[in-house]
């Protein structure tokens, strides 16, 4: 099932039917937090929730969708001032990620608060709403040769806020960084209602402390990002893909290979390892595969799939994707993950795991990961790249196998100082497994931050590290 | 060697003294502090208590907690280039001299990182790993001296940070120890994206208020395969202006875009490193591309079609290494070469969007007519950083006053188009009141309140970035008697 807001048509429906709706639960709700929202917004603007049990958490007993940074810091002031906890929500694909939180008093939406603000072609600049789902902001930019360097899973729901408070990236980091590589500055609604520039609207500066990094990856605890400013970069000329299978599967091939790519010259977008398991639902082989992009010119990408062939091992198979047919490529791999937005059948418990080694250790964990589908009764699909050290690791299967991978994986990376993340599991099973592992030792500044900006706890209460 | 003893009354001193071990690694006495009482920015001044020459990050440790116990002031230094003034001891400190922490500890190529003791100087690195085909990305020009705990401590830029990004883009981890002595790590292994806020990107900038870096990891780069280096002479700064639009909307990503116009040139022709520019030319552009070999001829055609569509007078790729050196010399000792005709200067650090540059530069002419001081400008055009550098002569009564009034309505105007105080100097002691210019009150006490998480008794580097509240108020008050 999708999300339901997701036509004008929809939301006709919905206002029609609110005062039913509202009649229906209202005697669950408090009014008064009824009577405080409506006294900020209009109707329309305000859902009341059915069915509170989402399941995967994270939900809210009134749904808002403020169309106003005002409307939102009058929401925000309201709910801190009166001890109401808030969740934010973007597209909702990350639903799953983090939160011992049912359900909140008011779910804060950002779906209607989209669109460019400011888009300075030769600046290679863009302000946007937090809203917009970063896919429709791609193919706006892409009528002025230029995009956003970052490649996130389920770019056609996922928002660019959503993308930036979870600090979600794809294989292309390895070329082009991540969210804190490319935000230059931000608008923050802080808990008390005030509005909180970071940044500017400058590629360079360092006036004050950086604190797009603060609110980069913070997973909405500290205030609702509800401006980005992003450099931008110039659509590559020419891309391709190569995707290089090893037959036999040796690791050390795989690392020798991948060692000596990285130590050429040659400058590859993305160094990205799948399983046998993904590569067979990508490629239908079901070998280790790199998938090697390159993106530049159309001479120097030839000049490096050249250099590849030249240094290709042997007992590898190898195919190059010319550029629309690695951009189907990429597209479907964006989507290989779960995704929040949608609840899916209850047999099968589906985990997401983000997990964070030292560059080449990536090795092994996509290796470890590909071992344990067997012995621990589950399907895995993994990737992860060798130039970033990021791995995403999916896995399906009953909801004690999912914990007890989760639980063999991270002590798998513990003595690689590696660490796991679960980027998605549903609320039940949040309970019993942390999210987020054991905290670091400088937690005690974290939690620092924490008070001094959402002293009530009011957002996203519990959602992040330590129970942040 | 003898562990030599220090002879005065000051208590805090002799305990600093046993802490570093003894009077070789402290200077105490007022003709050895007199070179410690400014760094790169030489306008204020003010003498430590002492400086201090720890060897570990036990000892700093050491240092910082006895500091915090005594009430003593303290602040961290490198190798003192800093050009907003971060490193000047305002309130008295205690100086913690990193300089002998100068260890490369490790290099991991494969993984490509490297993790340095915060005395290591910038250009060592690439040094030490450039025999391998690599380097360190961040190259603010005073490289060949500058320390890397400085760089982390100001987010340093330079000329190749369009393509590459500035010194925040390459941290991976750090070894700190906070105000209050205790030391922590945060990813020393490099591992991204650690869970929790990110420390490494709030530190990295924070001008040595939130704590002393005692090791930091670095990322390292492959070498491109190929560099090409375009050196283009404009008779109009505004056609100067347009070509550099032009070039990054042609979708081509420089390593580098430099620019310079007459003033600025008259100065590098006078200085060391010579060129031999045309000195009746507007501006010149410094254009480098590197990357796939196979690529750079077609950037290169690109580039020198733009600069000809933008009536360039004359512009030339360099024939070797040897060419390219040259002309990057005479770059990046531009902020000094202007002692060749001036007998001061005052550097300033405004950042732009790009295409505000030839508005921007009419207005800077403007106030360098106002003021009757010489504005010469050097700056990296591709990220519209711009270093206007006001001449002046100090010796002549108000001159200095009048300088630095220029070089903050230089800033008034970067702010007013939408653009920042800094891009790469740090605000210091210089920019503490323009702050103001592009932050509100709240902004700012945000800002200060992380601040007070890390810094709670604010004994670290005091004074600095940002601007006191007590003289905000007075000057609101004048206004509004002004307007009475």
């Amino acid at each position: 099932m999708v999300n339901q807001r997701k036509s004008a048509f929809y939301k006709t429906i919905e206002t029609m039917f609110f005062i039913t709706k509202q009649r229906g639960v209202l005697g669950l709700i408090a009014t008064e937090l009824l009577s405080e929202l409506k006294s900020i917004l209009r109707d329309s603007q305000i859902q009341v929730e059915e069915k509170e049990n989402h399941p995967l958490g994270n939900s809210g007993r009134v749904t808002v969708y403020p169309q106003s940074e005002e409307e939102m810091a009058n929401v925000l002031k309201y709910a801190d001032s009166s001890g109401k906890k808030v969740t934010i929500v973007g597209g909702g694909t990350k639903r799953g990620f983090g939160g011992l939180t049912e359900s909140a008093d008011i779910l804060l939406s950002l779906a209607d608060y989209k669109g460019v603000v400011e888009h300075t072609v030769g600046d290679m600049t863009l302000t946007v709403k937090a809203g917009t789902p970063f896919q429709a902001l791609q193919e706006y930019l892409a009528e002025y040769n230029q995009k956003i360097a970052l490649d996130p899973a389920w770019p056609e729901y996922a928002t660019i806020g959503g993308v930036i408070a979870a600090n979600d990236s794809g294989p292309k980091r390895f070329r082009y960084g991540s969210a804190r590589d490319s935000v230059i500055g931000m608008r923050i609604v802080y808990p008390n209602g005030t509005i909180i520039r970071s940044g500017g609207k400058v590629v360079k500066n360092v006036a004050g402390y950086d604190m797009n990094k603060l609110f980069i990856g913070s997973m909405g605890t500290l205030g609702v990002i509800s401006e980005v400013t992003l450099k931008l970069r110039p659509l590559p000329k020419y891309e391709s893909l190569i995707l290089l299978s090893f037959l036999e599967g040796s690791m050390e091939e795989i690392r020798a290979f991948a060692v000596r790519l990285l130590d050429s010259m040659m400058e590859p977008t993305s160094l990205e390892l799948l399983s046998p398991s993904l590569s067979e639902r990508l490629t239908g082989k079901r070998v280790y595969t790199l998938a090697i992009s390159f993106e530049d010119v159309e001479s120097a990408v030839h000049y490096q799939e050249d250099f590849v062939k030249r240094i290709q091992p042997s007992e590898t198979s190898m195919t190059v994707l010319p550029s629309k047919e690695a951009r189907v490529f990429w597209n479907q791999f964006y989507t290989i993950g779960p995704n929040g937005r949608e609840i899916g059948d209850d047999k099968e418990i589906e985990a997401a795991l983000k997990i964070g080694v030292v560059n080449l250790d990536v090795l092994q964990v996509i290796k470890e990961s590909h071992l344990l589908q067997d012995a621990a009764n589950v399907a895995i699909e993994a990737h992860g790249g060798l130039g970033h050290g990021l791995c995403q690791v999916y896995v399906k299967g009953a909801g004690e196998d999912v914990v007890a991978v989760i639980e063999r994986l991270r002590q798998f990376v513990t003595p690689l100082s590696g660490y796991v993340i679960v980027k998605h599991l549903p609320f039940v099973l949040r309970q019993k497994v942390d999210v987020w592992g054991k905290k670091p030792s400088y937690f005690f500044l974290l939690e620092g931050i924490k008070a001094k900006v959402d002293p009530n706890h009011t957002l996203n209460h519990r959602r992040f590290v330590g129970g942040i | 060697m003898a562990v030599k003893d220090v002879k005065t009354k000051d208590q805090h001193i002799e305990n600093l003294a046993k802490i570093v071990g003894g009077a070789q690694s402290i200077l105490y006495k007022k003709e050895d502090l007199l070179a410690y009482d400014c760094d790169g920015f030489t306008i204020h001044r003010h003498l430590p208590k002492a400086v201090v020459f720890p060897k570990s990050a036990e000892e700093v440790a050491q240092i910082v907690k006895y500091c915090n116990e005594h009430d003593l002031p303290f602040l961290a230094r490198g190798a003192g280039t800093g050009l907003s003034g971060g490193a000047i001891p305002l309130n008295g400190e205690v100086i913690i001299s990193l300089t002998k922490m100068k260890r490369l500890l490790s290099v991991d190529l494969e993984n490509r990182r490297a993790v340095v003791e915060p005395g290591f100087i910038n250009l060592k690195l690439t040094h030490s790993i450039s025999n391998k085909g690599y380097y360190y990305a961040p190259d603010p020009s005073s490289q060949y001296c500058c320390t890397i705990g400085g760089n982390v401590a100001e987010n340093a830029g330079g000329a190749h940070c369009l393509k590459y990004g500035v010194t925040t883009n390459h941290i991976l981890g750090m070894e700190v120890v906070l105000p209050n002595g205790e030391m922590i790590e945060i990813n020393t292994n490099g591992v991204l994206d650690p869970p929790g806020y990110d420390l490494l990107g709030l530190l990295t900038g924070s001008e040595g208020t939130l704590g002393i870096v005692t090791k930091i990891t670095v990322r390292i780069l492959k070498n491109p395969e190929a560099k090409q280096t375009v050196l283009a002479y404009f008779d109009k700064v505004s056609d100067a202006s347009q070509a550099v639009s032009d070039i990054i909307s042609a979708g081509i990503v420089p390593a580098a875009l430099e620019m310079m116009d007459k003033t600025a040139i008259e100065g590098v022709e006078a200085a060391a490193f010579p060129v031999g520019h045309p000195k009746d030319i507007e501006a010149l552009l410094l254009i480098e591309v590197d990357g796939i070999s196979a690529g750079i001829d077609e950037q290169i055609h690109e580039i020198l079609e733009v600069c000809r569509r933008r009536n360039v007078r004359e512009v030339k790729v360099a024939q070797d290494e040897k060419e390219r050196e040259r002309w990057w010399a005479n770059r990046k000792t531009g902020f000094g070469a202007m002692g060749a005709i001036s007998p001061d200067y005052l550097v300033q650090d405004g950042v732009i969007p790009r295409s505000k540059l030839p508005e921007v530069l009419e207005r800077i002419k403007q106030i360098s007519e106002k003021y009757g001081l010489r504005i010469a400008n050097i700056f990296h055009a591709g990220d519209g950083n711009l270093h206007p550098l006001v001449l002046f002569d100090a010796r002549k009564p108000g001159e200095t006053e009048k300088a630095l009034a220029a070089g903050s309505e230089c800033l008034q105007v970067c702010a007013d188009v939408g653009g920042s105080i800094t891009g790469e100097h740090g605000v210091g002691i210089e920019k503490r009141e323009e702050m103001r210019f592009i932050f509100t009150d709240e902004e700012i006490i945000a800002q200060t309140n992380i601040r007070d998480v890390f810094n709670p008794k604010n004994l670290l580097n005091a004074g600095k970035l940002f601007p006191t509240p007590g003289r905000c108020v007075e000057v609101k008050r004048n206004e509004k008697e002004k307007m009475k």
